[in-house]
């Protein structure tokens, strides 16, 4: 009954607030949607088998990545599963963290499994709707996962997810359009960016999404600030984190208005020589010609010595409890495959991501991969992303913050102070 | 007799189950749930609490709440009044004697209301108000001004919404004047005319007296979903990865980011109750029958 509750609720919620939004011209909710899915080929061809054969298994994981990717994915996997008759196949869904707690609890319509960043794993372990993976898969068959990413995975001392793969921001730029060396300072770094920068007529030398707090963190946590400890305190206004927004500032007046979308097709129609990002941005590019360079931003050291620090993001399969009491088996050997390292291999040659098994660095073409080799050095510094509950409404007060000093000229300490009784507000709210 | 009474009820019963299921039982599953303590912590062993979560939400009725409910009052009253006042203009317009092509304007009239919200939103965001490919900006750079950010302002921002939303809700307006006008007597005119009646009388004495009681159920629907406007404001300053920097809040918004983002069911729906109360106040008083009618 309880479970039946809770699904709902979380279906009256959206209906109600959706009722709330709707607007005469016709609004589409996307809470509840479901989205259009694809299956890969292999899954399709498995899901006729499972027609002849009873014994056919088919797990089902919801992701919001690039649909090739996963296909790839899947496809690695189903290769090391073909005799055992079980298939893993991927399905899009938007807003992934949404979806999960919906149907978290519903095993007929749910997936069994969901591949996302690591960074919503307190929400989901807190709501009791995830198996852990070390209830599921020996400690030995995952000793060649990077502690970092295990770490990542883990919650309350216990691992709920099985790491894939990581990304970090990088510096990416186009080698035709950039002006001599790299910097290795970020003053340096300034001073190029105000030379080659003329905003009125688009052109820019830097641009990133300078009001999101991902992309902001390298700066906060270079600084020694933070945006969350690790007991669930925001750190707003602490002096590392004001100092770091304040810095942060006058590279933001150089870098557009810090859309996602602005950015991006600023670098991709190359009026800007180089983006703050990641290995997501890598098929545009591609599609765009441009001839790519890329640094690791552990590479820039800021004023006070410390370098660049992202947050690392570590792309984790997660199992629900349903799943894994009705196909436990199965979903054993779908882990089992995804800790080996050619899951990683392929990603890695294909699609630039960091492979979480080390061992997948000892293939030549992933050990020669520039992005890679970069954001494994990143990775040496990076911090991942925190994965208690309360980063889930941590990123909206961030970005307010951030977004009220760099586009509105908002004081810095006096939007702190007010973003961050606005954190503590949001996580007293979870409560 | 009975059989009499009873008829009636069996016909409306199909129309009424299905309202029963997808309007009322919501509303009253919400007013359940906010009184448990629904939560992340809580997903499936939540219990009964009481009004406790009432206490909350009405706690959030402090001065931010009472600043989003100025600005969704403000942004109710100065759309609606451009919304009556133009669409009413561009329907007369529309139906003057000896216009060509009039089906052509109306069906592009209607443009903006067929395209779905989200995309026509998102579309503005890029290809109107964003400061490297907006339309806007591009006709300020062309004239040798500084490019601005409209949506980085409260007060600019207001306005670009507002902008936004005449262009979205107009052709409703727009075709139920338009429909009006179709429906006052032609002879009226012409008998207005031969005692000497110019454009304006035939306007104020003729057309506004004979469209007020078709428009009216037109002019309050829209009213409510001005007042409840969301996605405008939302998508447009608030998308989550994108806020353009302006604070502007209405109720639906404000109580958006202040109940909604936290995971906790049982306090969003004591907020979500508090917003259907005060919006069923708002109808009872923008409803209510006309004296002649109470008379």
């Amino acid at each position: 009954m309880k479970k039946l509750s809770v699904g709902l609720a979380g279906v009256m919620l959206a209906v109600s607030l959706m009722g709330c939004g709707a607007e005469s011209t016709g609004t589409e909710s996307t809470a509840v949607e479901s989205q259009g899915t694809e299956e890969t080929k292999a899954a399709e061809t498995a899901g006729e088998a499972a027609d002849e054969n009873e014994e056919a298994v088919v797990i089902t994981a919801w992701h919001d990545n690039d649909e090739a990717m996963m296909n790839a994915l899947a496809d690695v996997v189903n290769e090391g599963l073909k005799d055992d008759n079980i298939t893993l196949k991927f399905e899009k869904k938007s807003d992934v963290t949404g979806q999960i707690q919906l149907y978290g609890t519903d095993a007929e319509n749910g997936p069994d499994m969901y591949l996302f960043a690591h960074d919503s794993l307190g929400s989901f372990a807190e709501m009791g709707i995830l198996e852990p993976v070390g209830n599921l898969i020996s400690d030995d068959k995952q000793a060649d996962l990077l502690p970092m990413t295990i770490e990542a995975a883990t919650y309350k001392d216990e691992q709920y997810l099985m790491p894939v793969y990581y990304e970090t921001l990088l510096f990416m730029y186009n080698k035709d359009l950039w002006d001599g060396e790299i910097p290795s300072t970020t003053e340096d770094l300034y001073t190029y960016m105000e030379e080659h920068t003329d905003t009125e007529a688009g052109t820019y030398a830097v641009v990133n999404q300078h009001s999101g707090a991902y992309n902001v963190a390298p700066f906060i946590n270079g600084f020694g600030g933070y945006i969350l400890d690790k007991d669930g305190n925001p750190g707003l206004d602490t002096s590392g984190t004001i100092a770091a927004v304040s810095y942060n500032k006058k590279f933001a007046a150089l870098q557009a208005d810090g859309d996602y979308n602005t950015v991006t097709t600023l670098f991709n129609e190359g009026k800007a020589a180089a983006i703050i990002g990641g290995p997501w941005l890598i098929s545009g590019i591609k599609e765009a010609g441009i001839d790519l360079g890329i640094k690791s931003l552990s590479d820039f050291t800021l004023p006070d010595g410390n370098t660049l620090k992202p947050y690392s993001g570590v792309q984790c399969l997660g199992v629900l409890k349903y799943a894994a009491e009705s196909k436990k088996d199965a979903i054993v050997k779908v882990l089992e495959v995804l800790a080996q390292p050619e899951v990683g291999i392929v990603l890695a040659k294909e699609y630039n991501c960091a492979p979480a098994n080390v061992k997948a660095y000892d293939d030549p073409e992933v050990a020669a991969n520039e992005m890679i080799l970069a954001m494994k050095k990143t990775a040496e510094v990076a911090e991942p992303m925190p994965n208690i509950p309360q980063m889930n409404v941590m990123w909206g007060p961030t970005e307010s913050f951030l977004a009220a000093v760099n586009k509105s000229g908002e004081d810095v300490e006096t939007a702190a102070a007010k973003y961050q009784e606005e954190a503590l507000t949001a996580i007293a709210d979870m409560q | 007799m009975k059989k009499k009474k009873a008829t009636p009820w069996l016909y409306s019963f199909p129309a009424m189950l299905l309202i029963g299921i997808i309007v009322v039982f919501p509303i009253l599953y919400t007013g359940y749930i906010s009184t448990t303590n629904m939560n992340l912590y809580h997903w499936s062993d939540f219990e009964f609490i009481g009004l406790e979560n009432y206490k909350r939400a009405l706690l959030k009725v402090d001065s931010g709440f009472l600043s989003a409910l100025y600005t969704t009052l403000l942004w109710t009253i100065v759309n609606m009044v451009l919304q009556v006042v133009i669409a009413y203009l561009i329907a007369v317009g529309l139906n003057t004697e000896g216009l060509k092509l009039k089906r052509v304007y109306k069906t592009l009239l209607m443009f903006p209301w067929a395209m779905p919200a989200y995309v026509s939103i998102l579309l503005w965001r890029v290809g109107m108000y964003n400061t490297e490919f907006g339309l806007f900006n591009k006709i300020l750079v062309a004239l040798g001004l500084s490019k601005m950010d409209f949506l980085a302002q409260n007060g600019s921002a207001f306005w670009a919404c507002l902008i936004l939303n005449l262009w979205m809700a107009l052709p409703f307006m727009i075709m139920m004047i338009d429909g009006a006008l179709q429906s006052i007597d032609k002879s009226m005119y012409e008998s207005a005319v031969l005692e000497g009646a110019g454009f304006i009388q035939k306007n104020i004495y003729i057309t506004i007296p004979s469209l007020r009681k078709i428009v009216a159920p037109a002019v309050i629907m829209t009213t409510f979903t001005t007042f409840k406007q969301f996605d405008i404001v939302y998508l447009l300053t608030k998308q989550k990865g994108s806020l353009s920097g302006a604070d502007l809040q209405t109720i639906i918004t404000y109580a958006h980011q202040n109940a909604f983002v936290s995971n906790n069911y049982g306090l969003s729906s004591a907020v979500s109750i508090v917003i259907f109360g005060i919006i069923i106040v708002f109808s009872l008083v923008t409803n209510r029958p006309e004296g002649r009618e109470r008379a």
